[in-house]
């Protein structure tokens, strides 16, 4: 049996093949083509025939091509042309075809003849897909994304946009809005802020892009929507000449803002009211304290004058109660209102081993005695220059604050170390008060220095706060040590008079 | 029986209050003793004391009320007045509820601390008292058979030998018998003077 191609001539099948194919000489002549071949260059039959291959490329390849030629006629075989580069064909009216070339060399007796394939199709076919694909993505992820897409030529304002630009700036579906048309939907007390940033992206020695929120009014329904739009300005010889930007509907987003504004100024104003009824609760303890003891002094010299055998030690005694207790209630008001609102603040230059051994003998002084202080102080350290009454007050401050998480814990130890040292930067003190307690809590490390933030029955909340407050005031700073396991360490540093 | 002399104990944390109050009170011839907390207070405290206590609400370490609690736990029978800085009206509440005689706002005067020492003091001295009987009463009772106590009971609520007898199983004879070792041995004069020994036994706890 006959395979039924020896039936059929070269010529037939040359004919029939769905790819164009050329049969080129050694010489790198075209000998001939085939139907597909003449259609895709546009060529006739006749016309072709004898042309050199060159003649069907772009002119920018033609200088190489001879070379690459010479070489594959030197060791010819089956190929495909280009390694992976964009090859082009030329047709005959001068328009350049993305083509990939397949090399199949044909020996005869006496001749060398290359067959040339050209797989325009596929190419043209994969090129339009792959196109397809990426509109479609993109066309998805405006959808996701909610966006609308424009397109201006800033020059003659010629302007593009998408259906949804379309539907938010009330555009019929048959007839699209014109860039005049765009400008005039913005709300007119947006549109001198637009054109701002407008002209500001328009600036070819800017980054050209474009970040805008406004409100624009819909002809159709009257509804105001807003508007976020971004985009970039593109320059063609330090000239704007095409600007393209996306558009998104942030109505909703922005009621959400709106609404949580609303929240935000109740609750700081709930907060504000908060903290003045705690502040008054704060001045009223602060005071109420010296205001008993001088009412109580008083009373004692009234009697002590009016009782027959009158008895001047007693009377000077209460009268000079009164004046340390006035005097007391008088710097507590001062502190406060030096917390509350910013006053000038009076300094001197002290040691600050001084002032730690004052503060640990008031401490003691007061109920809080039975702790067992180490002193870690740095000897000849230079005076710091601050006010003495408040850095003793901080210092107080910790102390009892010291005391009070080592009886919470019910420490087996009770020692707390006080360090004073020249801070790292040298032009600072710093001071470390560590105490034996249970140390503070991870949950509550954020909020310690919370002003009416307390863990105390009887606290007010006001200590750490105001300490803070105090150290700042005078130029240190006030923390909690990040070892917090064995019991809690606070630092604050002072800066060194000059 | 003899009282100690009163004693004002003002336990504050704030060394002016202390000193100024216990100023005041001295000059009213009533002795006072400080403390700067709780915890000193407690670890010095004698028993039997006579007075009053004077404590600040707020106080670092246990405050007043923890104080208070303490004090009722370890049965100290001192009257407690209570200082505040500013009208806890919940604090003062439940400061009356578990038995301070009184709850003062600093600052306090004169008068209206010594009306409210002097009436503690009295409460003071009836607390002790009706405890000195009650340590007497459970004395007089110390040492009753179980059965007698059984007997004891019934007869103090009125009930007639003869039904005491068919009550607990026993005759008329052993009941009788059973009085008379009771009378005996709580000193009693008589049914009604037993009745009051009984009672004050069962004041307090």
């Amino acid at each position: 049996m006959t395979s039924p191609l020896e039936a059929l001539s070269f010529k037939v099948l040359f004919d029939a093949a769905a790819d164009a194919m050329l049969l080129v000489d050694s010489a790198g002549q075209v000998v001939e083509a085939n139907l597909a071949a003449l259609e895709l260059l546009e060529y006739s039959e006749a016309s072709i025939c004898g042309l050199a291959v060159e003649s069907l490329i772009p002119h920018r390849f033609r200088g190489h091509h001879q070379q690459y030629r010479d070489t594959f006629f030197k060791a010819p075989e089956k190929r495909s042309m280009g390694n992976g580069r964009d090859l082009f064909a030329q047709s005959s009216s001068g328009k350049e075809l993305a083509v990939d070339i397949g090399l199949s060399p044909i020996k005869t007796q006496n001749q060398l003849y290359i067959l040339i394939t050209f797989y325009a199709a596929d190419k043209r076919r994969e090129a339009e897909q792959a196109l397809r694909a990426s509109e479609e993505r993109l066309q998805l992820a405006k959808q996701a994304a909610n966006l609308g897409v424009f397109d201006l030529d800033p020059k003659s304002h010629v302007f593009h946009c998408d259906e949804k630009i379309q539907q938010l700036w009330g555009g019929k579906p048959d007839k699209p809005i014109s860039y005049e048309e765009f400008i005039n939907a913005i709300n007119p007390e947006d549109r001198v802020a637009r054109e701002i940033e407008f002209d500001r992206c328009s600036d070819p020695s800017g980054d050209g892009k474009y970040n805008m929120e406004y409100r624009i009014t819909n002809p159709n329904d009257g509804i105001e929507r807003w508007i976020s739009t971004v985009g970039e300005m593109h320059f063609k010889n330090s000239e704007a000449v095409r600007f393209v930007g996306v558009a998104r509907d942030i109505t909703e987003l922005k009621i959400i803002e709106k609404n949580l504004h609303v929240q935000r100024v109740e609750t700081e104003s709930f907060y504000k009211q908060q903290i003045a009824s705690h502040t008054a609760s704060a001045i009223a303890h602060d005071l109420n304290q010296p205001l008993a003891a001088i009412s109580a002094y008083s009373d004692v010299a009234l009697h002590a004058l009016s009782n027959a055998n009158n008895n001047p030690e007693l009377l000077k005694r209460a009268l000079e109660g009164c004046v340390a207790q006035a005097q007391r209630a008088g710097t507590s008001l001062h502190e406060l209102i030096a917390f509350l609102q910013e006053g000038e603040l009076i300094t001197e230059r002290f040691d600050l081993n001084l002032t730690v051994q004052d503060a640990l003998n008031i401490t003691k002084g007061d109920g809080y005695k039975e702790f067992q202080p180490i002193l870690k102080l740095e000897q000849n350290m230079p005076a710091v220059l601050a006010n003495r009454i408040q850095i003793q007050k901080v210092l107080v401050n910790l102390l009892r604050n010291a005391v009070e998480a080592m009886r919470e814990a019910k420490a087996a130890d009770s020692k707390i170390t006080v360090t004073v040292k020249t801070h790292q930067d040298l032009s600072m003190a710093h001071v470390t008060i560590k105490d034996c307690g249970s140390g503070v809590n991870q949950e509550l490390v954020k909020r310690i220095f919370e002003p009416f933030f307390t863990t105390k029955p009887t606290g007010i909340g006001m200590g750490l706060a105001i300490s803070r407050a105090l150290i700042e005031a005078n130029g240190g700073q006030l923390w909690l040590g990040a070892n917090t396991k064995s019991g809690a360490e606070f630092h604050f540093t002072l800066p060194f008079a000059p | 029986m003899s009282m100690p002399k009163p004693t004002i104990f003002i336990i504050d944390d704030d060394s002016a209050v202390r000193d100024s109050l216990s100023l005041m009170i001295a000059q009213e011839n009533i002795d006072v003793q400080t403390f700067d907390s709780a915890e000193t207070f407690l670890n010095s405290y004698q028993p039997e004391a006579c007075g009053c206590a004077i404590i600040d609400i707020r106080m670092s370490g246990m405050d007043g009320m923890e104080l208070h609690q303490s004090m009722l736990t370890r049965h100290i029978l001192l009257p407690v007045i209570f200082l505040t800085g500013h009208g806890d009206i919940p604090l003062s509440v439940q400061a009356i509820k578990a038995g301070a005689v009184d709850f003062l706002t600093k600052p306090v005067t004169r008068e209206k601390l010594i009306t409210a020492i002097n009436a503690a003091i009295q409460k003071s001295k009836t607390l002790l008292s009706e405890n000195a009987n009650h340590q007497e009463a459970l004395s007089h009772l110390a040492h009753l058979t179980d059965r007698e106590r059984d007997v004891m009971l019934l007869a103090v609520q009125g009930h007639p030998n003869k039904h005491i007898a068919r009550q607990l199983g026993i005759s008329h004879r052993t009941v009788e018998i059973h009085k008379s070792k009771i009378m005996q041995k709580t000193g009693a004069v008589n049914l009604l003077d037993l009745a009051r020994i009984v009672h004050e036994s069962k004041q307090i706890d």
